[in-house]
């Protein structure tokens, strides 16, 4: 929130990204060995489960896993504490990742930025 | 299968208990006693706690139609029954506060000679609040929702012979149906658009107009006191104890943000409506943690907190989280009904005094009374580990990590740091200090009917965050990641707000008063509201009524259209042809006598 505002009126708004328009630039862009990301739970199996859709990520096979835990170790809840941990810690790499995209996509786009203004002063001359 | 028969028997059974001490009694021609609705309800709780049990383990919703009303071919009003996560958390809540409240008023309404009737009438108000959470349709839910407003409305003027307990009746509902009226307009949307009224069917993928949502959240502000229809929860105050702690602090209140939370598919469709909720929840939650701090009367500093935990419910259902505003909810309906208790017993010791500058040194007198109302008030404030951290705290999490309005942060956070400090004074100024009540008191604790009801909500509002938030999966991903300052937020601007307090209250013992404080004033006068609208409205309206009423006739008819229009009419004329006279005879023949030269002239031969 503070550096969203700071940006926001301390300068570099131009340079933002916007979240629901990403990516911008193709994805493997000074990164040629990157593959997609692929979810390791199927469709068949969260709509088994009952996987809520907004928990349909990349963490699923996670929650599957904790939820059939849930479900067997009941009511001693406490038993599957290790794979909460398993699912809170995916998300958070998840975050991590997402928020490590937003900062490529502004770099990029300052990057982009340069360039032209780069261009800009060598047409001028 | 035979899980979903379980479920749906069990929670049949619950409701059929509640409702044998209406029907029993006139069919078998016995009275009910002041303890068999208490036992009553104790009987459902218990019972409630299977389906309960059941649902969590098996994570199974079921959806169950028992009659139908066929008003149309195509038009038919099941009675729809929803057994989900929602209703099958909050039965058991309600049923355990309830039974609580009504084991506490058998010794607080002792006193009462139609103590019976007292109590039928909270099991009714019981039943039609239990009806909302499990209805699936948006006629059941009104049933529900009109039913609450109703035993509301007879509650709050219980002691008819005070003409104030009339009034603020009569200003809740008036209030209330407000809201009423446009959740009927919603209503009247969906069955003419979507020609249904069933909650599942009302989910589409396009984004939904703002004017069904706009009649919601008009709904939601008059049944949950938000800003704007609020003045009606202090003045509920003058019901009995009982009564504000059942209904204006843990059940009715709510029923509007349980509304918002059944129709959320369709509000979080429309990004205008979130922010309305948002900025609504915002304004209201700050507007009541402002009034709170310079009231003097128990039940109202508690009121106020009330509507200020409503509209922190409200934030969070603009944040589009109403898993996390049910389970504020849950938590807040132990410690508030706590407060309350612990309020009333303050009161009936101390013969009926409700000013909090009238007391003090209680934890001497009332030590039981006042840990429990300190562990309510540290519950309250969102104290780490106890019920209300477990609900605050993400919803503070939550609204420092998203994308939104700042103006809104702001005012949810400086409302927390608020509510630490008008709990905290009211701790100071009831607990501490010297004795400022007369000596000669009822003051006890020992009758086990007003203390075991607040022990076993002090152990609710100790666990009841802990095990709800353990047993149920969020539905949505909480925030994993943020700095260390926006995670403490919630804990800071606290701390803050109790140093605040302290500040003040040792400012009070040195400092002489000032004689006249705008922002006091401000405060105290509940931002001059209540005389600005009470007065306003009905004089422009009663006096245009009268005006019509009495002078358009007599105006219209008599006079404008009869003789003194006629008159009138004359009168402009000869005027008008009077000016044009000047009186000059000679000039007048001169322009005959050329007029008639020049037309004989012109006369051809």
């Amino acid at each position: 929130m503070g550096a969203h505002l700071a940006r926001r009126y301390g300068g570099g708004a131009d340079t933002e990204p916007d979240p629901l328009a990403m990516p911008t630039f193709p994805v493997d862009l000074g990164l040629p060995e990157r593959e997609p990301r692929t979810m390791v739970a199927t469709a068949q199996q969260l709509s088994d489960g009952r996987v809520p859709l907004a928990q349909r990520d990349f963490c699923a096979h996670h929650l599957l896993r904790l939820m059939r835990c849930r479900r067997d170790a009941f009511p001693s809840l406490w038993q599957c504490q290790h794979l909460r941990h398993q699912w809170d810690s995916c998300e958070h790499q998840d975050y991590v990742m997402r928020m490590k995209e937003f900062e490529r996509e502004r770099r990029l786009l300052q990057r982009q930025k340069r360039i032209r203004e780069r261009e800009a002063a060598v047409a001028a001359e | 299968m035979e899980t979903a028969l379980v479920l749906n028997s069990f929670m049949l059974l619950t409701l059929l208990i509640l409702f044998t001490p209406i029907i029993l009694p006139p069919l078998l021609n016995i009275q009910n006693t002041p303890q068999s609705i208490p036992k009553t309800i104790k009987t459902a709780f218990l019972i409630s706690l299977i389906p309960t049990i059941i649902f969590l383990h098996s994570e199974m919703e079921s959806i169950t139609t028992y009659w139908e009303w066929q008003l149309t071919q195509n038009f038919k009003i099941p009675i729809y029954l929803k057994m989900d996560l929602y209703s099958m958390t909050f039965f058991p809540i309600a049923l355990f506060v309830t039974w609580s409240i009504l084991e506490f008023s058998t010794w607080y309404m002792a006193w009462e000679p139609f103590i019976s009737k007292f109590f039928t009438f909270l099991l009714i108000f019981l039943i039609a609040m239990l009806t909302l959470p499990i209805a699936n349709n948006m006629f059941l839910l009104f049933i529900g929702w009109e039913g609450v407003g109703i035993m509301s409305f007879l509650l709050i003027g219980w002691w008819q012979g005070r003409a104030e307990a009339n009034t603020a009746a009569l200003q809740a509902m008036i209030y209330n149906r407000i809201g009423d009226i446009c959740l009927i307009l919603s209503m009247a949307w969906l069955a003419s658009t979507l020609n249904s009224w069933e909650i599942q069917q009302t989910i589409q993928p396009n984004q939904t107009p703002i004017l069904p949502l706009l009649g919601l959240i008009l709904a939601a502000t008059g049944k949950s006191a938000q800003f704007g229809l609020h003045p009606w929860l202090p003045g509920a105050m003058e019901g009995p104890t009982p009564v504000s702690a059942l209904l204006h602090s843990s059940t009715m209140v709510v029923a509007a943000i349980f509304l918002l939370i059944r129709t959320h598919p369709i509000l979080s469709s429309n990004k205008l409506a979130l922010t309305t909720c948002l900025c609504l929840g915002a304004l209201s939650t700050l507007f009541a943690a402002t009034c709170a701090f310079t009231q003097n009367d128990i039940k109202k500093i508690i009121a106020f907190s009330t509507s200020s935990q409503l509209g922190l419910m409200m934030v969070t259902i603009g944040l589009d989280l109403p898993q996390l505003a049910f389970l504020h909810i849950s938590t807040h309906a132990f410690f508030k009904a706590m407060l309350f208790l612990c309020s009333g017993l303050i009161i009936h010791g101390l013969n009926g005094e409700q000013d909090i500058r009238k007391m003090g040194c209680l934890q001497k007198t009332l030590p039981m009374t006042t840990s429990y109302l300190t562990i309510s008030n540290l519950a309250l404030m969102g104290t780490p580990f106890l019920a209300g951290f477990y609900s605050k705290d993400p919803i503070i999490e939550n609204l420092n990590t998203s994308y939104i309005n700042t103006w809104a942060l702001l005012l949810t956070l400086l409302a927390t740091s608020f509510t630490a400090t008008y709990s905290l004074r009211m701790t100071l100024l009831v607990q501490t200090g010297h004795t400022r009540s007369p000596t000669i008191t009822p003051i006890n604790e020992n009758t086990s009917s007003a203390i075991l009801p607040i022990i076993r909500l002090a152990f609710g509002s100790i666990m009841a965050g802990l095990l709800i938030s353990s047993l149920i999966l969020p539905t949505k991903t909480p925030p994993m990641t943020m700095p260390a300052i926006t995670k403490t937020a919630a804990i800071i601007v606290t701390i803050l707000g109790i140093i605040l307090a302290l500040e003040l209250s040792n400012m009070t013992h040195t400092l002489t008063p000032p004689k006249q404080n705008p922002l006091m004033n401000f405060s105290s006068s509940l931002s001059y509201f209540n005389p600005l609208t009470h007065r306003t409205n009905p004089t422009i309206l009663l006096h245009s009524g009268q005006k019509i009423a009495t002078h358009l006739t007599d105006m219209a008819w008599y006079k404008k259209m009869g003789p003194e229009g006629l008159a009138n009419l004359h009168l402009i004329m000869s005027k008008t042809l009077t000016t044009l006279h000047t009186g000059l005879i000679k000039s007048y023949l001169g322009s005959f006598t050329l007029t008639i030269l020049i037309m004989i002239l012109m006369t051809p031969k």
